[in-house]
This record gives structure tokens, sequence and C-alpha cells, in this order.
């Protein structure tokens, strides 16, 4: 596979992608007569040649699952012969798991290998071992259902107080003076936390633990670590929860809350644009090995008027060197459809996840060429 | 005696027209000749069928040694220096039985909740559709509160949550309000319904299909005879059931009861969606931090982002579970066994083992007995034989 960045290509894809056409011959590089009628940007493209036949498998990760399907059928509708199968029902953990014995063309993952999983990965990829890509944005919504209390902004200090139960009730002075000119009732607060692990879980205690470590002296975790919250089954049962309840608070993926209200974090509302400013203001690479892209937040950064402080991040992971060069050329081709800026834009309409920043995505395409 | 089997349900129509009074009785000659000699379908079947045994054998074995084997690097472990075990959601406990005791008591506390509403009304469901009602609505109710069984858990979890957790809020509310300094109903009301009382409630619901269905097949075995003496004596409908059918029925009950225990024990999804869990002990009933996690609904919950050690460790629990419930059906079984062994007895030496198969004896006795009580009535027994008002007046003359 070879990757460019030519204009007009990529304003054919996006046309083509966007509107999922199944004509898979107007998806073959090269044609750049009709760079004009489209305007839109350039970004990251990936050429993808639809004679390629084969099944793709692989599994992890719930948050990314909307994603991948819009991914798929966007992909599957170019590259006719090639099945993708993304099994959202292992989540992170077991989506890792199977993915180290051997059973995935890739994972999907909320977070990155850890050292050791990296270590035992060297035994299905070569000692190249794995690659984690990000190739998911999305934002930690604080979705609260408060009646008569229409919008309200939470300072990091205080989310972090609120879900260390030390805040009981909504008419706290600490959420008060958040939140000037509000009347808030005295209702006690009931918190709706996940009772299963989650990414999302992992991606918010890392904001608590990195924001307010004075107030949240918990470790970062996949799972809610203290007791006494309102724990839920997914991110569809934090929702439903709050939405029961009079005076709860929770968090959720964004993209998955639906009609919820959420709240402001450090009076930023979520939107796609804020999501990826944080990407590009706070995420610095912490490869595990050569051509890694691991992210981790500077959360420090993540303040001002236009950044959302609690991204998402959500990787999928590959071998460096596969053990059946057609496997390796099938995931290449769809992992960079994924990281395309047309990839992203599918994502972003379909699933309502934020695009990935254009120089990241560059990244990891090349990455990616060095995939065997 | 033959009479029965025939009031209820479809399976129970079965067995009555293979009854010697029946017509269906085609292949019991045949049978007789068969027996003298092997035949290859014979010799086949018989293979079959002892395969299939020693199969089942095989496959709760290979499980056991599974869960054994798997579960063993977990619980050797030291859970605060492991890397693996020291985070997430087994980060808490210092080893594997800090983790797995409060599941133990949540697993068991939540089946004994349900078990407290379900069986009850299970039992009382039974002896509705066999003693009271009309033989057209026992059919009926008796083919609905099977049908309950084939609904998915998933679906009682969504019905729960959506529901039965709203429902519950304003007697949750009172009960803590006005009965809070009982434990059970202390601590923080619930807001959004997320508790063990509502969790309970749904699988008492699910345990129902499993209690009504045994108790009624052992309601309907009550000897005719015992029953037509009670009523003989003067005793109401109500007395002749406490006199004749429950001392009979009392060890089919038990069992009936603890194979409900059993499918409440393994319950997973319904009890994942509803409960809002919390490693701990607890009896609180509607807090909505403090409800005890049962061993199902924690494997199904943490399996996806388990580490290899975490996964282990499930599987460790899950082993727990297995031992329970094969302490609770083993329990059934010696209380099946041994309520057999007191029905022969009790003066009918010729019942024979299998619940639905009557001997002829005691179905040609019932018959002229009921002749002899009712004489002009002698057909509206053999074709309605479900005790009506009008037999209990009958006896009753």
């Amino acid at each position: 596979m070879k990757f460019k960045n030519v204009a007009a290509t990529g304003a054919v894809f996006v046309t083509v992608a966007l509107a999922l056409s199944a004509c898979s011959s107007s998806s073959t590089s090269g044609s750049s007569t009709s760079a004009a009628t489209s305007t839109a940007s350039a970004g990251v493209v990936s050429t993808l040649d639809s004679s390629l036949k084969g099944t793709i498998t692989a599994g992890g990760s719930s948050a990314q699952a909307n994603a991948e399907t819009a991914w798929t059928a966007a992909y599957v509708a170019q590259v006719a012969g090639v099945t993708v199968n993304y099994d959202k029902s292992q989540g992170s953990g077991g989506g890792v798991t199977n993915w180290l014995a051997g059973s995935y063309d890739f994972a999907g993952s909320d977070s990155p290998l850890k050292a050791d999983q990296q270590t035992s990965s060297q035994t299905i990829c070569g000692t190249g071992g794995g690659l984690n890509l990000p190739v998911y944005l999305d934002g930690v919504a604080i979705i609260y259902n408060l009646p008569g209390v229409t919008s309200l902004n939470l300072s990091s200090a205080t989310i972090a107080k609120i879900f260390n139960l030390s805040i009981t009730t909504w008419n706290d002075p600490a959420i008060a003076a958040d939140n000037p000119g509000v009347t808030l009732p005295s209702t006690t607060i009931t918190t709706v936390t996940r009772s299963d692990g989650s990414g999302t879980t992992q991606n918010f205690t890392n904001f608590l633990s990195a924001v307010d470590p004075t107030d949240w002296t918990y470790p970062a975790s996949n799972t809610w670590p203290i007791a006494g919250t309102s724990a839920q089954k997914g991110g569809s049962g934090v929702v439903q929860a709050v939405g029961a309840g009079a005076g709860t608070i929770g968090y959720a993926d964004h993209s998955a809350i639906g009609t919820a209200t959420a709240a402001t974090v450090n009076k930023v509302a979520f939107s796609q644009d804020a999501a990826t400013a944080a990407f590009t203001a706070g995420a610095t690479t912490v490869p595990t090995t050569t051509g890694d892209l691991s992210q981790k937040f500077d959360y420090s950064k993540l303040t001002g008027a236009t950044i959302y402080p609690i991204p998402l991040i959500s990787y999928q992971i590959v071998c460096t060197t596969f053990k059946d060069p057609a496997q390796a050329a099938l995931t290449k081709s769809y992992v960079g459809y994924v990281a395309s800026t047309v990839g992203q834009a599918i994502a972003a309409k379909n699933a309502g996840s934020a695009p990935i920043p254009d120089s990241m995505l560059t990244q990891i395409q090349t990455s990616l060429a060095t995939v065997k | 005696m033959q009479s029965a089997p025939t009031s209820s349900s479809g399976s129970a129509d079965k067995t009555t027209s293979s009854t010697p009074l029946g017509s269906g009785g085609s292949k019991d000659p045949t049978a007789a000749k068969r027996s003298t000699r092997v035949r290859p379908g014979d010799f086949i079947f018989r293979g079959l069928s002892t395969g299939s045994a020693v199969l089942i054998m095989v496959i709760l074995a290979g499980v056991a040694l599974f869960l054994i084997i798997s579960a063993i690097p977990a619980i050797t472990a030291d859970w605060s220096t492991n890397d693996q075990l020291n985070t997430g959601p087994t980060a808490a406990f210092p080893n594997f039985w800090a983790y797995v005791g409060p599941l133990i008591w949540g697993t068991l506390w939540a089946a004994a909740i349900a078990l407290l509403f379900g069986a009850p009304v299970g039992i009382g469901i039974a002896l509705f559709i066999s003693h009271y009602a009309p033989r057209r609505l026992a059919s009926i109710l008796g083919y609905l509160v099977d049908l309950l069984a084939a609904v998915p858990s998933i679906v009682f979890g969504l019905w729960g949550i959506i529901v039965i957790r709203p429902f519950l809020l304003p007697l949750s509310d009172w009960l803590n309000a006005n009965l809070g300094w009982i434990p059970l109903f202390g601590g923080a009301v619930t807001t959004t319904g997320s508790t063990i009382l509502a969790g309970a409630l749904v699988l008492a619901v699910m345990i129902l299909p499993i209690i009504t269905s045994i108790s009624r097949e052992i309601f309907l075995q009550t000897p005719r005879l015992h029953e037509e003496a009670a009523l003989a004596l003067g005793a109401t409908r109500w007395e002749m059931i406490r006199l004749a059918v429950f001392p009979y029925a009392k060890s089919g009950i038990v069992s009936a009861t603890l194979l409900g225990l059993g499918r409440a024990l393994g319950e997973t999804m319904a009890i994942a969606l509803i409960i809002s869990p919390a490693i701990l002990v607890s009896v609180r009933l509607i807090t909505e931090g403090q409800n005890s996690q049962t061993i199902a609904a924690n494997i199904a919950l943490n399996f996806p982002i388990a580490t290899t050690l975490q996964r282990d460790a499930l599987i460790g629990t899950g082993l727990m579970l297995f031992v329970i419930s094969l302490a609770v059906n083993s329990i059934a079984r010696a209380i099946v066994g041994g309520g057999k062994g007191k029905r022969k007895k009790s003066g009918k030496p010729g019942e024979p083992g299998p619940l639905s198969q009557l001997p002829s004896g005691d179905a040609a006795t019932a018959i002229a007995l009921d002749v002899v009580a009712a004489p002009g009535r002698a057909g509206v027994v053999d074709t309605e034989p479900h005790i009506s008002e009008d037999d209990v007046e009958g006896a009753g003359k």
C-alpha cells in the first residue's frame, strides 16, 4: 500500500466515501480530474486497492464500536472483496487478550498495550512487537439530571469532589461558586458510575487523578474504585440511570449520551472541535516500541475556552510483523483507511467522534507503512 | 388415579395416553416381544443413550477441571504485590478469599431474597393450577408460566431497569422513612431504584416457572384416595390440601424450591443490569451503593477488561459458584430421594419410581371408588377427573 498526500484524490475520497457509494472503480488512485468540484481540505489520504480479498477479524473496545461499524461500511463499499468483523462484546481487555493469542488481526482498545503485554506481543508480532495507533477520539461527558437546572458548569476540582463523594448536595458552595446566578436545590447528589470495567472509567480517572490529586487520591483505573455510588452496566446503563433519578450525575462517552444534559467542564462544552483541540494541545506520544504512537495527555495543558478538558482516546493495535503477509496487506489497508481524513470524517459523522488531527494521522500512516 | 395428569398441562396430557386405561398402547405389546432378543436398533439405541450419559459426566468433569486449573494461579498469587492483580477490579483485595467472600455472600443473599418472594408465589400458582382452577384456565395458566421460562434474561433485565426500578421507588422511600431503623431498610435510600430489592424481585419472577412446574407436577401426583378421604371426613378444600396434598408433596416442594435457588444463584445478565453492585458484605435492600455483588454478575461485568490473572481470579469465583450450585443440587437430590423412600413406606407399595407413571391397580381402584362414592357420576369422573366443586359436594353428601 502507498500513502500519499494528494489533494485531488482526497477530495474524490471525501465525496465517494461520505456518499457510501458502492462503486469501487472510482476509488482507484490517480483520478485527479474532479478536484475542483470539492472544497474539502486535502488531509491524509489512503489509497485503496479495490482488488483485495479476504476477512479481517478484530474486536475489543465497545467505545469505538459505532465508529468501526461506520468505517467497515464505508470501506467495504469500496473494497467489496473484504469482510471486516469487529466484535465489540469483548471489550478492550478481551480484544487485547484475543489479539495476543493471535486470533485477531487488530485489537480495539481504550488503553495502549502495557509493558508486559508489549513484551508478550513479540510472540505473535516478532521482535518489533505491537503498535498502538490512536484512531478514535471522543470526550467523557459529565451528564446530570437536576429538575429546574438546565445548564450547569463544573470545575475540575468540583467534579473530583462530587465523584469522590465529598460533595453530597447540589447546593454545595463549591457547585454554587461554579454557577453564579443559578439557583441550586438542596437535592442529594446521586453519583452514577460504571459497574463494569471500562476505558471510559480509565480516561475519566486519568483526568481526575491528574487535575486534582489532593481530592482524588485513588489510582487511575479501568474499574470505578469507590463503593457507595450507583454503579451501572455500560455507558447506556449510566445514561439510563442518570435520566431515571432526580439529582443524579454521571459520566459517559459523549457519543453515547443521547438526549441527556451534559454539564460544561471548566465552562467548555463538548464539541468535536474542542476534543480535537484537546488532542492537539495536550497529547504527547509515549512510544513503547519503535513506531508506536501511544498517547499521554498532559491535562494541565487542556485549558482555555476551546479545549475540552476530558478527552478519550481509543486505539487500534496491530502487529509490526504479521505472520501472514496477506492479512498484513488487508489490515494495513483497512487501518490506513480509518486513519485517513476521510475515515475520521466518516466516524465523526456517523459515530459522533472527534476527528484525529491530520498531523497524527500522518504519523499513523508512517508507522503503518513499516508494518509487514 | 389416572385422573390427575389430565387436568393441567400438555405434558401431563401425554402421560395420560400411555396409562393402561388410555388409548396409546400400540407400543406396549411389541416392546414385550423385543425384550427377548437383541436387535441392531436396540443395540444402537442403548449405545447412544449410554454414550450421552457418559458424555455429560465427561463434560461436567471437564468443566470442573477447567475451573480448578484456571483458578489456581489466581488463588495462590499474592494479590497485593502482583502487577496484574493490584490494579483494576481486583485492586482493593489482599488475596483471593477476601475477593470471593463478599461475592459468595452477595450471591446467596440475592438468591435468598428472590426465593423468599418467588417460592410462595410459585407454589401458590402450582396449587391453583392443580387444585383450584377450572381445567381450561389451569392449562392456559400452565402454558403461560412455562412461557415465562423462555423469556431471555436480558429482557428481564431491561424490564427490571425500565419498569421495576421506578415502580419500587415509592416503596423504598416509605420503607426507609418509616422502617429505616431496621438494618435491612437503612442506609442512603436509592434515587434511581438500582437496588438489590429490585434485582431480587425480577429474579423471583425468573425462578417462578421452575418452582411452579415442578410443584404442579408433584401436587397432581397426590393420591386421589388421600384427597377423597380428607373430603369424605368433612374437610374443606383448604383442609384437604393441608392434610393430603402438602404432606405428600413436601419433599417435592423443597426440591422445587432448591432447583429454583440453583437458578437464582447462577442468574447473570438481569442482575448485572439492574443492581448497582459493590463488593462488600451488606444486608441493605434499598440503597444505591451498598448492594452486595453476585458472583455471576461480577464475572460478566469484569471479564471484558480483565488481564490474564484477573481472568483467572474471575474463573476462581466461578469455581466457588460451581461448588455452591453443586451443593444446592445435591441437597435437592437428597431430599427428593428421601421423599421417595418415605412415600413407599406410606402404605402404597405398588407405587413406582417415576412420578408420572401410575400403576393400573391404583387407577382402577380410584375409578372404582369414584363409582362407589358417586354412582350416577362415574362417567363424569372419567372424562373430567379433576376435582371440581361438584365432586366436593358429592363427596360431602
